[in-house]
């Protein structure tokens, strides 16, 4: 956290002596700033781990907009032809986040990739029942959603 | 080049959004409606919200843009979910087509409690606590 | 540009046509709650192409209490539909 307040500081200060208010110069300012702390990060206790989540959420998210189209066009080609090619079914996944926020957070992640959509969480917060709409290949599905929720945790851990 | 991406990025997202309307009008029952429409009407919105920023180009138009895009990451599950959740309680029926449901045999309808189905005799027996009325 | 503009507002015009026939055919009240909810996301993205085709950027700020208000609404709806169960969360 420390780190993402020293990231913004350091490219406002960017941008504030450069004197250009463009949004492409704040990005530049902001990979400025976080070389500049990548190559501080030794010096720095506060800094310890930060420099190496941002690949990390970069990965993140380029994996979860990949998943987010592919998904996305496979439920709008069995919306758009007449025959139903869909399995829909409720699923019961047991979760490996513990707090409420990592719940949350793979709760809302699992809601938006299309062909799945998180109806409820048990009341001990050990399973997360799930509608999911290609039940073809169980296994295959599963394997995806423990993966989206191994990636989502690695975040925040 | 500008031009073109933003042309790209507001057809595709008025094709996602009448996808969604598609979907929401053909789909067979509450649930699988709802898989039509909050993510297509969202991934719709986003792409048409990045076509706003790469169009006005100006940072607090840029950032207005992408807190659009925040809010509507950050909302459009939620609804989803307690929309689903409470539909799904209240008794909407499923499509005949649906294969299991496991949430069912876990849910009482009288005490709206929700079992997870992992409960063990270890984890359901209940130890004498000093609290409890004698 | 202007062309691409406007394909883009006939086909979301044509997709609030179909949402509202789902909100007066819709069998049960969630039915009817989904599709307000997407009629909500659908006019946020007529404001955001009005925006560009305007050049006024302040249509965004239209945008953003549009999209508050259907998140809100669909919370409220949700809360009258499960009423009087007794759950916490």
């Amino acid at each position: 956290m420390t780190g993402a307040i020293w990231n913004l500081l350091l490219a406002l200060a960017w941008v504030v002596l450069s004197g250009d208010f463009t949004g492409l110069n704040l990005t530049v300012g902001l990979v400025f700033g976080y070389i500049t702390l990548v190559l501080i990060e030794p010096q720095v206790e506060a800094l310890q781990g930060y420099p190496a989540r941002i690949p990390r959420i970069l990965g993140f998210l380029g994996f979860f907009i990949k998943e987010l189209l592919m998904a996305n066009l496979k439920v709008g080609f069995d919306i758009l032809t007449p025959p139903w090619h869909m399995k829909p079914g409720v699923i019961a996944m047991p979760l490996d986040a513990r707090t409420e926020l990592e719940i949350t957070m793979v709760a809302n992640l699992i809601s938006l990739t299309p062909g799945t959509l998180s109806l409820d969480v048990s009341d001990d917060r050990k399973v997360l029942y799930i509608h999911a709409m290609f039940l073809d290949d169980e296994e295959e599905l599963r394997r995806n959603l423990k993966e989206m929720e191994y990636r989502a945790l690695e975040l925040f851990r | 080049m500008i031009e073109f991406i933003k042309g790209v990025f507001i057809l595709s997202g008025a094709l996602f959004m009448l996808l969604a309307a598609l979907g929401i009008l053909r789909l067979p029952d509450l649930l699988t409606r709802m898989h039509a429409t909050t993510k297509a009407a969202a991934l719709g919105v986003i792409l048409i919200m990045l076509a706003v920023a790469l169009h006005f180009g100006e940072v607090d138009v840029v950032a207005r843009a992408l807190a659009i895009i925040v809010f509507i990451l950050m909302t459009a599950p939620v609804a989803a979910h307690v929309i689903g959740r409470a539909g799904y309680f209240v008794g909407s029926k499923l499509w005949s087509g649906t294969v299991k449901d496991e949430l069912r045999p876990n849910y009482d309808p009288l005490t709206h409690e929700l079992k997870s189905g992992m409960e063990t005799e270890a984890n359901a027996r209940r130890e004498p606590k000093e609290s409890d009325p004698s | 540009m202007e062309i691409v503009i406007l394909i883009s507002q006939v086909l979301m015009a044509l997709a609030l046509i179909l949402a509202f026939v789902r909100v007066v055919r819709g069998p049960s009240l969630p039915d009817r709650v989904v599709a307000l909810e997407l009629f909500a996301s659908i006019v946020v993205g007529l404001v955001g192409l009005t925006a560009i085709q305007s050049d006024v950027s302040s249509f965004l700020d239209a945008a953003i209490v549009i999209a508050l208000m259907g998140f809100l609404a669909a919370i409220g709806f949700a809360r009258f539909l499960e009423r009087g169960g007794p759950r916490d969360d």
